[in-house]
């Protein structure tokens, strides 16, 4: 059984329309999150969190009404998992469960109400956790440029860092955008964070798989082959394995979504987006990057066999 | 012959010391399961002497063994166990301010910790720098420096260092100090397995398993349980304190009248006095004669209504308005009877003193007042009671505490405590601590009582009374209780803290998470659901697309997370939900290594190699592919690990194992296998491609 064998797609022929429609996304993207605001899980802003079982779904009015009851300001009420469960956020403060749990008793008298987990989270702790997280990425993108400069070459760094960067922000808008529908409860907070980190973690794999390629191919090039054809050919090579593993990734990724219960689904979704992401990323930007890098920085002839390229450092395989 | 063991071994060696590192966590649970059953039967058959034989045999002959199997079994996190996660932090900047002489304390003193208090909330540099800088900044262009405001040790030999020194030395311990006092009342309380840990410079993380009843948690870890034990002053010098008070306030407040300022903190509230009961109006009128019997009493208010006299009063005596009074005859023989301030002249006996709820926070409010604060003598301090007065608020629905003028420096201090038991008073059925000193505390604890026959002493905790008892006889032996706790719970949590020490600095808890035993009994079903169904589905795929490779493919990430979980153990990890999803995630990752080798090891069959070249064409073209993009992965991972807490560190953890099982097991490991079968003699071995190669 075999797919993708023998493609010759065409991949880097467009690429300057596949560039040019990335960034429109991405800057349309950025203004849509900074328009719509980013909503923050009380990780990062501090506040608390409570859950609550009931034995039959409920309307969140009559939910919220309650807890205002109870004297608590501006709750705010959000699905949980499955359909008799719900998320109650408000400010931090404290012994909120036990006041809460007495409102849903006198106003939901046959109901057996569970608390499922409560998490408070002081303002001070909500900033520092904030902070941390910017710089993880921060440090994770600045980490993985080094290890793909020093193991390819320098364009070679700076293509999949462009690629990240493109992938983290298409997934970050996915993510404010999905939220505010409210399909899936994606607040920004620790595991969304984790989430980005990792897919910065696995795009890089796909990059570096045909960047390998590309390596091996300009090492063994055939005669009078130009350096596009070499990528293409690269891309196309790669293309099998390509797909193969983000399918496997992706349905795995599927099952947690589906199956994994409320506490992981924004990390699997979260995850997914930014998979599927990486993968046009690394097919239509990083060696994009690395093409318009090469042709405009270092003058190589793209379309001829270019003895310059020969030169280029061929990092222990 | 040797090649074809070594691959055998490449393959059972690993399998082998998982199932050692993974035996444990079988022998713990299952232990657990025999001891379970052991104690119920015990319970069903009403603990006959039988069945607690048979616990007792089983303790003595698992029990070792139990414990060790806890030790090195594979932990579930929190979020699978359910339990709470708590960060506290400890709060040097009230350790740093209660460190300062009490009387020297002003102004610039308080900016300087406001300051400091403020600074400290968003960074994280040691307090003592913070406060340090400050103090340079703020008090010493004033005029001040350190030594106007600690000591240390020798009077004559103080310097500005030794006191950075001692304060340096106290934050360090008082974290120390504070783990460890947490540590044993935790122990004492009877959480299994709980984890606790220093971080940064002044916080404590906390996890505590299977606790249910949050808010006793709380307590039970906020609590300083300083126990000091007082002289009661309640005596004439205290009412004629009282009455400096009013007046120094009500000379002020005629003052800034006649300048036309209005000090709020002291005008007579119409409200606030209407809420005081009948018998304080009663008593301004008709009672003032009643009680100064034998004073030569010239009623102030003599000639006017009711109303005009209560007003005049109120204004007189802005302080002493805000609570109850009431005086004893010495002897106690006489009644008890309320008092008011009208007139300069008390006699002396017993005082006692009530403050209403509403009033309470105007009373604390004056009392702090650095120009009130002076007139207060050095030796005494004013402390309320824990609880309301019962009496009080079953007859009247008003919550009013007593409050006491005491001796401050305390005569007795939890330290010499050694003991304490909670337990119920047989007389009146209230809880009760009964509480055993050291032999130092039981002298000492004996010549104060005998001092101090018929007065009372005030047992105080965390700078509340719970109760203040009259000393019937001297006390030797040591032995003292106190009481005043609302319920048995309360009492409970009494007797923990004190036998585990005061804390020297406050904490706080700063972060809190819950999870309940349901959601975690839920995540943990749909972690192992979701990694079941993904690894089906891996499975399948792999072998319909890759056929026997595929096989061998499933196989060796089979033997993958068997090696992630049980190398988790071997580390005293803790499995959590995101851990699990990095295990999967690992699954995902793995086949991907072998995509690689097979989809080029498919490559160079249809470049016309042989079976066994292409082979290890495929291996070794696909290395370098695989180890950059693994590395990529575990550089993401460490950085995880490294700014992430709880469950992300666990998730951060299993990739890592993950990935780095993942280069052992599908490429060593996967070739070992191949290469084994094409040993035993196999000519053909299916990656999928078809059985005869058109070239």
């Amino acid at each position: 059984m075999r797919f993708f064998h023998g493609t010759k797609i065409d991949f880097v022929g467009k690429r300057h329309i596949f560039f040019w429609v990335s960034l429109t996304i991405n800057v349309v993207g950025i203004l849509a999150v900074l328009l719509m605001g980013i909503e923050y899980g009380i990780d990062f802003e501090g506040g608390t969190e409570l859950a609550y079982q009931f034995s039959k779904p409920i309307h969140t009015d009559q939910i919220r009404k309650a807890v205002e009851n109870a004297g608590i300001k501006d709750p705010e009420i959000k699905s949980f998992g499955q359909s008799n469960q719900y998320l109650v956020r408000v400010k931090y403060a404290t012994d909120l469960d036990k006041k809460i749990h007495e409102s849903f008793k006198k106003n939901f008298p046959e109901e057996q109400v569970l608390t499922l987990k409560v998490d408070k989270i002081g303002p001070k702790i909500g900033i520092e956790l904030r902070n941390q997280a910017f710089l993880a990425v921060f440090f994770a993108i600045i980490a993985i440029m080094i290890y793909v400069a020093f193991r390819f070459e320098f364009s070679y760094g700076f293509g999949a860092v462009i690629a990240l960067i493109h992938d983290v922000i298409l997934t970050f808008v996915v993510i404010v955008v999905v939220n505010k529908t409210g399909l899936v409860n994606l607040e920004i907070n620790q595991s969304i964070v984790a989430a980005m980190l990792t897919v910065v973690g696995f795009s890089v794999n796909d990059t570096v798989i045909i960047f390998d390629r590309i390596r091996e191919n300009v090492k063994e090039k055939q005669k009078g082959v130009g350096y596009l054809k070499l990528v293409n050919l690269s891309i196309n090579e790669t293309l099998s394995r390509t797909i193969n593993t983000v399918l496997t990734v992706v349905i795995v990724l599927l099952t947690l979504v589906l199956l994994g219960g409320p506490v992981l689904q924004g990390f699997a979704f979260t995850m997914l987006i930014g998979i599927i992401t990486g993968t046009y990323s690394s097919i239509y930007i990083a060696s994009a990057f690395v093409i318009w890098y090469l042709g405009k920085f270092k003058k190589i002839n793209l379309e001829e066999d270019d003895p310059k390229l020969t030169g280029l450092k061929t990092a222990k395989a | 012959m040797k090649k074809l063991i070594g691959k055998i071994l490449i393959i059972v060696i690993p399998l082998i010391a998982a199932v050692i590192l993974l035996y444990p966590t079988y022998r713990a649970s299952q232990l657990d399961n025999m001891k379970k059953s052991v104690y119920e039967m015990a319970t069903k058959e009403k603990n006959t002497t039988d069945s607690l034989a048979r616990i007792e045999k089983f303790e003595e002959k698992y029990g070792k063994d139990f414990e060790n199997a806890k030790l090195q079994r594979l932990k579930l996190g929190l979020d699978l166990r359910g339990g709470m996660y708590v960060t506290m932090e400890v709060d040097i900047v009230k350790l740093i301010e209660e460190s300062a002489i009490s009387e020297t304390v002003d102004d610039i003193f308080n900016e300087v910790i406001e300051k400091t208090r403020a600074e400290a909330k968003n960074t994280d540099k040691p307090v003592l720098d913070i406060f340090l800088a400050n103090f340079k900044i703020y008090a010493r262009p004033k005029g001040k420096s350190l030594l106007t405001y600690f000591e240390a040790g020798n009077m004559m030999d103080v310097t500005e260092d030794k006191i950075i020194e001692k304060l340096k030395k106290n934050a360090e311990s008082a974290i120390d100090q504070a783990k460890e006092v947490i540590r044993s009342r935790i122990d004492k309380y009877g959480i299994a397995e709980p984890t606790i840990q220093k971080q940064g410079n002044r916080r404590i993380i906390l996890e505590l398993p299977g606790v249910s009843n949050e808010e006793e948690m709380r307590k039970l870890l906020q609590t300083t349980a300083r126990l000091e034990f007082n002289l009661v002053r309640n005596n004439v010098d205290a009412v004629k304190l009282f009455y400096r008070i009013d007046k120094f306030l009500a000379d002020q407040a005629k003052r800034k009248k006649a300048l036309g300022i209005v000090d709020t903190t002291i005008v007579a509230n119409n409200t606030e006095s209407s809420t005081i009961t009948n018998e304080d109006s009663t008593a301004v009128t008709a009672d003032s004669a009643n009680v100064q019997k034998t004073s030569d009493t010239t009623d102030p208010y003599a000639g006017l209504s009711k109303e005009e006299a209560s007003k005049r009063y109120y204004a007189d005596h802005p302080f002493t308005m805000l609570f109850e009074s009431f005086y004893t005859p010495p002897g106690g023989e006489g009644k008890t009877q309320p008092i008011n301030y009208a007139v300069n002249q008390f006699p002396v006996g017993d005082y006692s003193f009530m403050l209403y709820e509403q009033t309470l926070e105007k009373f604390n409010r004056i009392l702090n007042r650095p120009d009130i604060k002076v007139l207060i003598p050095r030796e005494i301090k004013i402390v309320r009671e824990a609880k309301a007065d019962e009496r009080m608020q079953k007859q009247n629905q008003i919550k009013s505490y007593y409050f006491y003028v005491l001796k401050r420096e305390p005569e007795l201090t939890g330290e010499v405590v050694t003991d304490a038991r909670a337990t119920f008073d047989q007389t009146n059925n209230q809880p009760v601590v009964m509480m055993g000193m050291n032999a130092d505390g039981a002298d000492r604890w004996a010549k104060i009582t005998g001092e101090n026959v018929k007065k009372r002493i005030a047992i105080v905790l965390d700078d509340q009374v719970y109760s203040a008892p009259v000393v019937q006889n001297k006390i030797t032996g040591g032995s003292s209780q106190i009481t005043g706790m609302a319920n048995i719970e309360e009492a409970n949590l009494l007797e923990i803290v004190l036998k585990a020490g005061a804390l020297k600095a406050p904490v706080q808890i700063i972060e809190e998470r819950v999870v309940g035993p349901s959601l975690g009994e839920d995540s943990i079903r749909s972690g192992l659901m979701a990694s079941g169904f993904a690894f089906l589905f891996v499975i399948l795929f792999m072998l319909v697309y890759y056929s026997k490779g595929g096989m061998v493919a499933n196989l060796s990430v089979l033997i993958n997370v068997i090696i992630v979980v049980s190398v988790l153990a071997a580390f005293k990890g803790t499995l959590t939900l995101p851990g699990i999803a990095g295990i999967i995630l690992t699954i995902g990752m793995a086949v991907d290594a072998n995509v690689l080798i097979f989809e080029r090891i498919r490559e160079e069959l249809y470049r016309g190699r042989s079976l066994k070249s292409a082979i290890d064409e495929g291996f070794s073209k696909a290395m370098s592919a695989i180890i950059d993009s693994n590395v990529t992965t575990f550089i993401t991972g460490l950085i995880l690990y490294f700014f992430g807490t709880g469950p992300i560190q666990g998730f951060a953890l299993t990739l890592m194992i993950g990935i780095i099982a993942t280069l052992f097991t599908q490429i060593i490991v996967s070739r070992a296998m191949i290469e084994m079968v094409l040993a035993l003699g196999a000519t053909h071995f299916s990656f999928g491609q078809p059985k005869e190669l058109k070239i």
